[in-house]
């Protein structure tokens, strides 16, 4: 448990790029729009060039992605997405020129970047919320919000965000709390190697 | 279906044109990068309607490069106005 | 199958391009650089994600995913130029603060004895420059 050889690490780390690599082969298929035997075999060796040419930093730092979670989230994105595009578009055509709005600063709870990154994404996407600043350190996102009239508006949109950020932690496995001690003995101060060994 | 795809364009023909007015007016050079990333879009949207309407794909492959282009460059550009403003 | 897929096609052509036009709408009326940035990504993300994929409703197979593959781009990357756009419009004073209700940034930035952007020249602080 405690000494892996290292050719069998480096192939673990070889088959996290597998996904990279399908997508990008995809990719090239699928531009090209045709599967002849030249367009497979090059698009798997350029996938495969630039997955070793580029390495990116693992970014899923433990934490089991959640399918079915992942799915919840995208319903509720779309129909985030019409529901408040319609309130933006309404704004628009009614108040136009005295449209309030407010910088809202939303603390968050999840610690990691990537988890963070997609939260200031979805926040962004959906028409009437814009994130403004990211404060990586103390975890605080800084959101323009469009229509907000009052201080109740204010606390309504940062739960909002918090509710969106609570679904992406779920959709990604790291509802709080939620977090079973792995097989192998487990010491609260050594979280990377604990993760690294439930991965494989 | 034809007079769908026809209202469809004139629509989408009117927003630009909408875009166009901020993209002359915009007091800041922010607005015409928005402007101008928001016609790019409404161009993407409006040669897909077109496609479909003279059932020709011809065109499709340059929607992926529009896409990508007019991402890149609004990136650059608000990148540029940063620089340019934190100099003065 | 057709006439599935032609209303489809019936229904998100007329919606997307509603949206197109009331996020130009937006674009034109709203009072400030950052407001507008809410409408700018209406029309990309919404108007155009349906105009897509009512387009691919249309198209035959092999051309179909790759419009898809546009609307995912646009999708990814929309959010990413306007967040850009906002804080480049924060820190260089493109939004009336009169037009706010409530700036808490403005309040933290005061906290930490950081002038604010617009009044003086603007200041990056490194935990916000991730």
């Amino acid at each position: 448990m405690n000494r892996r050889p290292s050719h069998s690490d480096r192939f673990s780390q070889g088959l996290r790029q597998v996904p990279m690599i399908v997508w990008l082969w995809l990719l090239w298929v699928l531009l090209w729009g045709a599967t002849s035997a030249v367009v497979l075999v090059g698009g798997l060796l350029v996938a495969v060039g630039v997955v070793l040419l580029f390495p990116l930093p693992a970014v899923l730092p433990g934490g089991v992605p959640r399918p079915l979670r992942a799915g919840r989230l995208l319903v509720d994105l779309l129909t985030d997405l019409v529901k408040s595009g319609c309130t933006v578009a309404w704004q628009a055509v009614r108040h136009g020129r005295e449209t309030p709005s407010a910088i809202v600063e939303v603390p968050l709870s999840v610690d990691s970047d990537l988890l963070m990154a997609a939260v200031a994404r979805l926040t962004t996407m959906t028409p009437g919320t814009v994130v403004i600043e990211i404060d990586r350190r103390r975890k605080r996102l800084y959101v323009h919000a469009l229509p907000v009239r009052d201080q109740r508006d204010i606390a309504r949109r940062r739960s909002d965000v918090q509710a969106v950020e609570r679904r992406v932690a779920r959709a990604a496995g790291h509802h709080r709390g939620a977090e079973k001690p792995g097989p192998g003995p487990t010491r609260p101060d050594d979280t990377r190697r604990q993760s690294r060994g439930r991965e494989s | 279906m034809t007079i769908l795809y026809g209202a469809t364009l004139a629509v989408i023909a009117a927003a630009g044109l909408l875009t166009l007015l901020r993209l002359v007016r915009g007091p800041l050079a922010l607005d015409r990068i928005m402007a101008l990333d928001v016609l790019v879009t409404m161009t993407i949207a409006a040669t897909a309607v077109g496609a479909v309407a003279r059932d020709d794909t011809t065109a499709i492959p340059v929607l992926v490069v529009l896409a990508l282009l007019a991402f890149i460059g609004s990136v650059t550009a608000a990148h540029l106005v940063e620089k340019r403003e934190g100099m003065r | 199958m057709t006439t599935v897929l032609n209303a489809v096609t019936a229904v998100l052509f007329p919606a997307g391009a509603a949206f197109c036009l009331l996020g130009a709408l937006g674009l034109l009326r709203f009072p400030d650089t950052t407001s507008r940035l809410h409408a700018a990504a209406k029309a990309q993300t919404l108007g155009l994600l349906l105009v897509l994929v009512g387009a691919a409703a249309q198209m035959p197979g092999r051309h179909a995913p790759v419009l898809l593959l546009v609307a995912l781009f646009q999708l990814f990357t929309a959010p990413i130029s306007s967040q850009i756009i906002g804080r480049t419009a924060y820190r260089t004073a493109g939004l009336d603060r009169d037009l706010l209700l409530r700036d808490e940034l403005a309040d933290r930035l005061v906290r930490d004895g950081i002038p604010l952007p617009g009044h003086d020249r603007p200041q990056r602080d490194d935990d916000a420059e991730r």
